[in-house]
């Protein structure tokens, strides 16, 4: 029987090695060098950048040029893929650049104020990577107030704050949230922050309609100490008023240690258009459309808020990088002894 | 505080005599190796108390101020290489090399004002601990390292040669300086990534190129630069010790300058 062979193309013969040492040159280690040297050059413009809000295109170039090295490396290179300990640090790296893309294209990084009794109502402060589909909208919680206890020369110490919130099952739950401790729900951290101060609560009852009550969030305390005014719209905004805090006690004395609190005593100056009234908790405002009434002073909280799903990945590749590496460096190095006598 | 200080100033003379004996030793060509592990060692254990007084009077260790942070490092990289000295026998003279390094934070030590710092609440936790210690055995390693790349880079010169005949071939202490690179390396990646959960927890964000952790990252990019290049290239000793002295340099910026220079709150300060 004459076997019937199908000639092979000469150009294939010649695109097999053709391909092969693009591989060979695509995972060489004389790329990873020039690729090293952009990526510190990336740092460099990525922390020059940070202001923008363009730490990450820099090192986009440099981590993508590592990645097709390595990969190139891993498919062309026996050698490297014999030495198990080694590829496994290089893969897990591969996995970190991989992760923290996913990371900056979902993550959500915002601010958040709540006033003590009150709940989380949603952002003031917001930036999400374009792929962020995480519930925000489900997240609930109130705040029960916080406790802030500074040292002299007004460094502050702990903060503590009670927060509440359902489970999933609708029970109530609670917990206390500050340094070192965020409150996880639906993903996202929520952390307390340096930035926190004084909200005096109104009601505002329009002629015609429901009461509405709001807030006013005056600035951070004792970071503003001589500046507590603000201006507010009323909850319907309807108009627009200038609300001052007056109070005559120190809180806190830059000498002693101390704690955050609200005054004793305090007037509430209130503005709006001619008008100028110095209020107490109780007290009514006749205003064009309705009445204001001050119910009294609290506190706001200022929370940082972070959502990143690949945290715990990240944290296992890393992990799983350095092992591999430790590994690798105890067979090559350290499983043969050093001898001095050599 | 006053004992504090009696015993850091006990302490650096033992440093500093083991310094200069080490020094004379590689001049005279003599061994006087006992004295000087044993100054090492009285140094160690006097800087120790001192240290200890210090962290039972203030409730806090040693990681707030200036001159707390260089006496911390001054008796971590005395107590690395003093471990090196004593377990590679044929590197004592090294020592001659390292000790002018640790001179240089022992005279900034004693410039600094040995007042107390504010603890911030961020650094109660157990990562400052792990953090920290990560970073102190990294740099430790690189210094050890950077003993033996001195050597390397002198001995060209005869006098040199001459006096540093007695440790081994370039080629042997390039590969000795290269296992504790390649440690420095393992503990770098740790102090990276303890530091990155310390900072989700300390400030919302594992990450976010503050002056500080950028210079840390650059620090490793080098390092595994450096690394890569010896394979690649097969670097000779002289080359690899250049790359060495960069390692450290850039090591020595990011723990002693960065951190007083820059006004982000890696220091805490929040």
């Amino acid at each position: 029987m004459i076997a019937h062979i199908n000639p092979v193309p000469a150009a294939t013969i010649d695109q097999a090695p053709q391909a092969s040492r693009w591989l060979t040159a695509l995972g060489s280690l004389k790329l990873t060098l020039p690729a090293l040297v952009l990526l510190a050059l990336g740092v460099a413009v990525a922390y020059d950048r940070q202001g923008d809000g363009q730490a990450t295109w820099p090192l986009v170039l440099p981590l993508s040029l590592l990645a097709v090295n390595l990969t190139a490396a891993v498919a062309g290179n026996r050698a490297f893929r014999r030495q198990v300990a080694l590829l496994v640090f290089h893969l897990a790296l591969l996995a970190i650049i991989v992760l923290i893309t996913l990371g900056r294209l979902t993550y959500l990084r915002g601010a958040a104020e709540v006033v003590s009794g009150g709940e989380f109502e949603g952002l003031i402060l917001r930036d999400a990577g374009p792929w962020h589909s995480g519930n925000l909208d489900a997240v609930r919680f109130g705040s029960e107030g916080f406790g802030i206890r500074y040292a002299p020369g007004l460094q502050r110490e702990g903060t503590s704050n009670r927060v509440t919130w359902r489970d999933p099952g609708g029970l109530p739950r609670h917990a206390d949230i500050g340094d070192q401790v965020p409150l996880v729900l639906h993903g996202y951290r929520f952390y307390t922050t340096h930035n926190k101060g004084f909200a005096p609560v109104f009601r505002w009852q329009p002629e015609r309609g429901e009461p509405l009550r709001g807030s006013v969030h005056l600035p951070a305390y004792p970071l503003h100490d001589y500046a507590q005014e603000q201006r507010w719209q009323l909850p319907d905004g309807s108009q627009e008023l200038w609300v001052m805090l007056k109070f005559t006690e120190v809180l806190l004395d830059p000498a002693r240690h101390g704690e955050f609190r609200l005054p004793e005593r305090h007037q509430l100056v209130v503005r709006a258009g001619d008008r100028r009234a110095e209020l107490v908790p109780g007290e009514r405002l006749a205003l064009p459309g309705g009445t204001l009434v001050y119910e009294g002073l609290r506190t706001w909280m200022g929370y940082a808020v972070f959502y990143d799903w690949t945290m715990p990945w990240l944290l296992a590749a890393c992990a799983l990088a350095v092992s591999a590496l430790a590994w690798h460096f105890r067979v090559k190095y350290f499983a043969r002894p050093w001898r001095e006598d050599a | 505080m006053e004992l504090e200080l009696k015993l850091l100033w006990g302490a650096i003379v033992a440093y500093v005599l083991a310094g200069v004996i080490a020094i004379f030793a590689v001049i005279l060509k003599r061994r006087p190796e006992r004295t000087v592990l044993g100054l090492m060692v009285v140094g160690l254990l006097l800087q120790t108390l001192s240290l200890g007084l210090r962290w039972l009077r203030l409730d806090h260790g040693p990681f707030i101020t200036l001159f707390e942070i260089l006496s911390s490092n001054v008796w971590s990289l005395t107590l690395i290489f003093s471990l090196a000295y004593w377990r590679f026998q044929a590197i004592r003279p090294v020592a001659a090399a390292v000790m002018p390094v640790l001179f240089i934070l022992m005279g900034w030590l004693m410039l600094a004002s040995p007042d107390e710092g504010h603890f911030p609440p961020t650094y109660r936790t157990p990562w400052l601990y792990i953090h920290i210690g990560l970073a102190k055995v990294f740099l430790g390693c690189v210094l050890v390292a950077l003993g033996m790349a001195i050597v390397i880079l002198l001995r060209p010169w005869p006098a040199a040669a001459e006096r540093f005949a007695r440790l081994p071939a370039d080629q042997r202490l390039d590969d000795l300086a290269y296992r504790f690179m390649a440690l420095g390396l393992v503990f770098d990646s740790l102090m990276l990534i303890s530091g990155a959960i310390w900072a989700q927890d300390a400030w919302g964000r594992y990450w976010a190129w503050d002056p500080l952790e950028t210079s840390s990252f650059v620090t490793w990019v080098l390092l595994a630069f450096t690394l890569h290049l010896r394979i690649t290239y097969q670097t000779s000793p002289r080359t690899g010790s250049w790359m060495i002295v960069a390692v450290f340099l850039l090591a020595f910026v990011t723990f002693f300058g960065v951190p007083f220079v820059s006004t982000a709150p890696h220091k805490g300060a929040v």
